[in-house]
């Protein structure tokens, strides 16, 4: 039976999400081998978002059914606070399965999600919201030019702009750096490489504000409105990582009207699975520089007052912890010893 | 860069989720006072869903905020795999909060949901079920008859006299033991009890050989996946009280409130219902007293509640 009065219905607030919430699927089957660098990879991730993202945020990470160690790690992670809400799931359920968790659950109005191998860089956030501003039918926001159209130029949802005397469509030659650094995140081979040194990459200018976006986004990292999110689940899902899976969200958000588009220049770095120094250094570069000012993120609750953070301060003391905690158990049973006994 | 080929590439099949999501939300801060006994009821909670669960089913568990013991448990049981999705909340974002969170994202095409204070028993899950299939129309059903307030079921009395194929009975269906058992459970006194049974009786429908009694509640319920994600997303600024408002709505939207006939579930509350947990000694009965005093207990009241609150921070 309830004895007393729960302590949770007494009017307290509950937390209010930030704006924007990151999301990222973590997979480390085992700590050898292709994942061998994964965990370290994945701190230079947290590392870099938090001192990269101009604006506090809420952070989800998925395991997707990583190995012990892998689990233990993202566990430590949570209870450093690192972590908003961190779910595990006994078992890989693919990344569109993943995906159908995060875009179905996510209160944030909106979601950037991130595959677990991804450095940012200062200014990702504000290069995507212009874009998403400029292109208020943006459904999909990549903050590193797309150089690979996964839907094989079957995307639609662009057309209707081309009537449109506000944009202006045309052809963007992307930095040498851009280009050198894209071939090397996803080690492309040479002949690869030389298409996409000679191919210029095709871009929408909004003519009043100037933006220009790059058509297209990658899977790797992604900016997406939540009401945008929450149509295009649920996502088949049969496979760990099937392209076809995968690719059903670009035609959905194509079919719904929204636009794939990336920012020219390049915010976000793929990591894949190795660490060099020049990656060490860059992540030194980006954290060194900024983590002072962009600590843990704060709750978005209203801002306690000097009595309450008192307490607070207090209350982490093991010594007054226990005092409080006694006194609360005491009064408890002051309270409601008489229910408590029939 | 990207060295190899990764393995999740070769992963030919992911596990079909089960049909049936049971979600439990659980909350508890700390473990002392209000909560002293709610690690143990939690496990209660959980053991019974286990042991008492004749179809597949996936288990979620919402942590809305939990102290590290709850937490540790949790983990364990997600590492023996007993959890099939545990999802971990740094802050507390209300039940709607979680609500919104689990009616959406639990992979069943249906949900039992429960709060985390819920004993479950034989049958619970096939008898909830049994009603959905002969009442499609059923926005959420109960797995223990009880009484609620009538404004919550007026369109499952409109559809019921609407039903050709549906009979409608008035009467006292629920047994006074069974309806004593629940409002005890809620703190209530055996003598308002008693008057509450005395002054109301139940609606019982029958459809395809199936009863059910006309009533449900939001502390355990099965319902349609896709009927919940109508009423989505629930208001989520206070972690409990905003919650009704999934009666109401399932009530407006003409959806059917429905329960069992027989008590398969008990509201066990803050408390382990049997002996398994050794009471705390209580304090004398001089300070019991002390406390009734009413400018005595008010401010006691005030002084358990900021500490509440310190730890809910």
């Amino acid at each position: 039976m309830r004895t007393g009065k729960n302590p949770a219905k007494d009017g307290l607030p509950a937390y209010t999400p930030h704006r924007l919430g990151v999301a990222l699927i973590v997979y480390i089957p085992f700590t050898e081998g292709y994942f061998e660098n994964s965990l370290e990879i994945l701190e230079y991730q947290l590392d870099s978002l938090r001192a990269a993202t101009g604006e506090p945020f809420d952070l989800l990470v998925f395991d997707n059914g990583s190995c012990p160690r892998a689990v233990s790690a993202l566990k430590e992670l949570y209870d450093q606070r690192k972590i908003d809400w961190l779910i595990l799931s006994a078992h890989n359920m693919g990344k569109a399965g993943a995906w159908n968790w995060i875009f179905s659950s996510m209160p944030n109005q909106l979601i950037c999600y991130t595959d677990s191998d991804v450095l940012f860089r200062p200014g990702w956030l504000d290069a995507s919201l212009q874009v998403l501003q400029a292109f208020p039918m943006a459904g999909m926001i990549g903050a590193q030019p797309n150089f690979y159209d996964v839907m094989a130029g079957e995307g639609k949802a662009h057309l209707a702009l081309q009537g449109d005397h506000s944009y202006k469509f045309g052809d963007y030659w992307p930095k040498i750096d851009t280009i050198d650094e894209y071939c090397f995140g996803i080690g492309a081979s040479e002949e690869l490489a030389a298409q996409f040194y000679n191919t210029p990459l095709p871009a929408i200018t909004e003519r009043e504000s100037g933006v220009q976006a790059v058509t297209g986004a990658s899977h790797m990292q992604f900016l997406i409105p939540r009401e945008v999110a929450r149509q295009v689940v649920p996502l088949p899902s049969t496979k760990g990582l099937l392209r076809k899976e995968t690719m059903s969200i670009d035609y959905k958000i194509d079919e719904l009207g929204y636009l794939h588009l990336s920012t020219p220049d390049s915010y976000v770095f793929h990591m894949g699975n190795t660490v060099n120094e020049r990656l060490r250094e860059e992540v030194g570069r980006i954290t060194g520089s900024l983590s002072p000012a962009a600590p843990i993120p704060e709750r978005a609750s209203a801002k306690p007052s000097t009595l309450q953070r008192a307490l607070t301060w207090l209350a982490k003391h093991p010594r007054f912890n226990r005092l409080f905690l006694r006194l609360y158990n005491l009064l408890f049973r002051a309270l409601y010893s008489e229910a408590m006994e029939k | 860069m990207r060295v190899g080929q990764n393995p999740a590439k070769s992963i030919d099949s992911v596990p079909r989720p089960a049909d049936v999501t049971v979600a439990v939300v659980t909350y508890i801060p700390f473990l002392s006072g209000y909560y002293a006994q709610s690690l143990d009821v939690l496990k209660v909670c959980l053991e019974s869903i286990w042991e008492n669960t004749g179809e597949a089913y996936d288990l979620l568990v919402f942590d809305n905020a939990s102290c590290p013991e709850v937490r540790d448990y949790l983990n364990e049981l997600q590492r023996q795999e007993r959890i099939q999705y545990l999802v971990l909340s740094d802050k507390n974002v209300g039940k709607g909060g979680a609500w919104n969170f689990i009616f959406q994202a639990a992979p069943g095409e249906y949900i039992a949901y429960t709060d985390s204070d819920v004993r479950f028993y034989p049958g619970w899950l096939t008898d909830s079920l049994a009603v959905l299939e002969a009442y499609p129309e059923a926005g959420m059903v109960t797995a223990r008859p009880m009484r609620t307030p009538e404004a919550f079921y007026t369109a499952t009395l409109e559809w019921a006299r609407s039903q050709p194929d549906a009979s409608l009975e008035n009467g006292q269906y629920i047994p006074w033991e069974t309806y004593l058992q629940h409002v005890l459970s809620l703190g209530t006194s055996a003598e308002q009890a008693r008057e509450w049974y005395e002054s109301r009786s139940d609606w019982r429908l029958t459809r395809l050989g199936v009863q059910a009694l006309v009533g449900a509640a939001h502390f355990q319920f099965t319902a349609r996946k896709a009927n919940l994600g109508q009423f989505l997303p629930f208001k989520m600024d206070r972690p409990m009280g905003q919650v009704r408002s999934l009666d109401e709505q399932i009530n407006q939207a003409r959806f059917l409130r429905l329960t069992t006939c027989e008590p398969l579930v008990t509201h066990m509350g803050n408390q382990v219902p049997d002996d398994t947990v050794t009471r705390a000694a209580s304090v004398s009965s001089r300070a019991n007293r002390l406390a009734d005093v009413p400018f005595i207990r008010k401010p006691l009241l005030r002084l358990y509640d900021a500490i509440f609150r310190l730890y809910n921070q």
